[in-house]
């Protein structure tokens, strides 16, 4: 009853022949599935959500027409500033030369 | 005073139309967080299919997805104290028999169009063809090889190597180029 | 110093701190270099292919980058920066997911009790 291992590879050559997939009786590893692995770089690149369009983006946009826009954060920032600096608080100016160590 | 029909038909259970055959052509699975909106939208839909002469079927309530999350209230040293989320999402299915292909789009377009917040949509489309699909699909090679014609140019490297002598050089190079200049 | 710069251009639309936009850059650096270190993957599997081959694409997968490695890719909150204990279906750290869930701001999350 039992049927001879060279007739059941005939039948699997054949198959794969007529289904166009690989013939590998000896189960020899070629690393063909690497190559059937998706790529997945796109997906993991898109983790982070990207930067679309900044308020400053805006602003440069609409210049030309001569249309404004109030960037709040932008402003309440310059104001503390200016406040700061009215106090005589502000950040120092920056020296144009390197500082000197040796004088105390 | 009685309300015009097509006003009433709104207070009333969406019409259906009859499927003579019953062969399924469209699988229509809508998924949201909220019943309200999913079952107002799946009324949406029959009515739709039906001004649009499609037999639909449904909605029928698939099981519901729940995932839970349970995260510590606080730092590690009160891990005594969790808690617990959970997010179901409902499911309603809603099939199209005996449709025609392009109806079906037809369908499929105005609900997407007048999509709903809050809902998912996701559709299986069955087409039939008639006999000899693989003559037909031999057919189209032709007008597809042709339009590819060009774009075989891109693929592989352009320039021949022009003589045994040169296979050896031509690997080396790629192997450079492969390994990003190392 | 790396061999990867980080973009010109300032990309991240989320909280950011070193540690997420080193993490996004290895990213970019996997998704740019995936083609290539599957190439030599396959070429190192494929037995029936000479030693000398093998042993060579062996060599140039690991000397390439290794901000190029997807091992080198971690997870991390987008509303803290934090590596730890992150959420994969919201991409947040548990503390934030918590904040976030309990705001309402994450559809459909309800506090559970059954």
């Amino acid at each position: 009853m039992s049927v001879p291992r060279a007739r059941m590879l005939e039948l699997v050559k054949a198959q794969c022949q007529l289904f166009s997939t690989t013939f590998n009786p000896e189960g020899v590893r070629t690393g063909n599935k690497i190559l059937r692995q998706r790529l997945k770089g796109p997906a993991l690149a898109a983790y982070y959500p990207r930067k679309i369009i900044t308020i400053r983006d805006f602003q440069k946009e609409f210049a030309p027409l001569d249309l404004m826009i109030d960037d709040e954060v932008e402003d309440d920032r310059l104001e503390h500033i200016a406040a700061l600096k009215a106090r005589g608080k502000g950040a120092p100016k920056k020296k144009n030369s390197a500082p000197d160590f040796k004088k105390k | 005073m009685r309300m015009p029909r097509a006003l009433e038909l709104l207070y009333l259970k969406p019409l259906r139309r009859e499927a003579e055959f019953g062969v399924p052509s469209c699988d229509l699975q809508m998924r949201s967080y909220s019943v309200r909106n999913l079952e107002f939208f799946c009324d949406f839909a029959l009515r739709a299919a039906y001004y649009l002469g499609l037999p639909a079927f449904g909605p029928v309530p698939l099981p519901r997805i729940t995932e839970r999350w349970t995260v510590p209230k606080s730092t590690f040293i009160y891990k005594k104290s969790q808690e617990n989320f959970e997010r179901v999402t409902m499911r309603r299915l809603i099939q199209i028999r005996d449709g025609h292909p392009e109806t079906v789009q037809v369908w499929l377009a105005f609900l997407q169009k007048h999509a709903y917040y809050g809902i998912g949509m996701k559709a299986n489309v069955w087409e039939f063809s008639g006999l000899e699909v693989g003559k037909a699909m031999d057919e189209n090679v032709k007008e597809v090889s042709e339009l590819l014609e060009d774009k075989w140019a891109h693929l592989g490297h352009k320039r021949s190597l022009e003589g045994i002598e040169n296979v050896d050089e031509f690997l080396v190079s790629e192997r450079v180029k492969v390994s990003g200049g190392r | 110093m790396s061999l990867f710069q980080r973009a010109k251009k300032f990309d991240l639309g989320c909280f950011a701190n070193i540690k997420t936009i080193r993490d996004h850059t290895k990213r970019k650096a996997f998704e740019a270099a995936e083609p290539e270190r599957q190439a030599l993957r396959y070429i190192i599997r494929n037995t029936t292919l000479p030693a000398r081959t093998r042993a060579i694409a062996q060599l140039q997968l690991t000397q390439m980058h290794c901000y190029t490695r997807p091992t080198q890719i971690k997870n991390r909150c987008i509303l803290g920066g934090k590596g730890k204990g992150i959420l994969r279906d919201f991409k947040m750290s548990r503390y934030n997911f918590r904040l976030q869930a309990l705001e309402g701001n994450l559809p459909g999350v309800k506090k559970a009790s059954w």
